[in-house]
């Protein structure tokens, strides 16, 4: 009996994903400074947790500088470790 | 060999001192910088913000910005002061990265080149030269 495979679903012809570019490549960025807690302010959710990558779109390199921004401003108490969200 | 490096640090002072007190405070680091052999470049108060969080069961701070220039071996008295002083809650010393300053260098020559103006919009000759008046059906 010869078996014959189901042809896969092509994924790319039918979903193509949509190409999400880092906002900081785009502005060409080179340093995220920790002192601008409005901007940084929009990375963090309402409970104060930093957002992953995949969800804002930012790229690695960024994502890295992003995350050390954060973390000082929340040193410098800028930016809160722990905030209450409403649930 | 003593290098002169670029540092940055950022601080908290108490907001419950009068405006005298918290320049004697400001005073003091500066002090501290400049007898170690430093120079203070920039010094900027943000003034009164919120804490994220309670330090020292307060809830407000005054912030400070101070960009200076020291050799090395002034980090260790400088961090001992800031730890002294009761005055201030928290401080963050920094030395200010090649990123950071391209940024800056970058940042600077923007503002300094005049912004390129918008080209104007030529003025444009009207659609329609008859009015609706003489528009045949």
């Amino acid at each position: 009996m010869i078996t014959t495979r189901k042809p896969r679903r092509d994924k790319d012809s039918q979903m193509p994903r949509k190409k999400r570019t880092c906002r900081f490549c785009d502005a060409k960025e080179i340093y995220i400074d920790y002192k601008d807690d409005k901007r940084l302010s929009r990375f963090v959710t309402e409970q104060g947790k930093i957002i992953p990558k995949r969800i804002t779109g930012t790229c690695a390199k960024h994502q890295r500088q992003l995350v050390k921004a954060i973390k000082r401003a929340r040193h410098l108490a800028m930016l809160p470790f722990v905030s209450d969200a409403i649930r | 060999m003593e290098h002169t490096r670029l540092y940055e640090t950022t601080f908290i002072v108490n907001a419950s001192l009068d405006d005298s007190q918290t320049d004697a405070v400001i005073g003091r680091v500066q002090d501290v910088i400049v007898k170690n052999g430093g120079a203070v470049n920039a010094l900027t108060k943000w003034g009164r913000k919120r804490l994220a969080y309670p330090i020292n069961k307060k809830t407000n701070g005054f912030y400070v910005n101070v960009e200076f220039t020291a050799p090395g071996p002034l980090l260790a008295p400088l961090e001992r002061a800031f730890q002294l002083d009761e005055m201030i809650l928290r401080f963050l010393i920094l030395q200010v990265d090649k990123k950071a300053l391209a940024a800056r260098a970058k940042a600077q020559a923007a503002a300094a080149a005049p912004p390129p103006e918008a080209p104007p919009v030529p003025a444009r000759e009207p659609l329609f030269k008859e009015g609706p008046a003489d528009m045949k059906p």
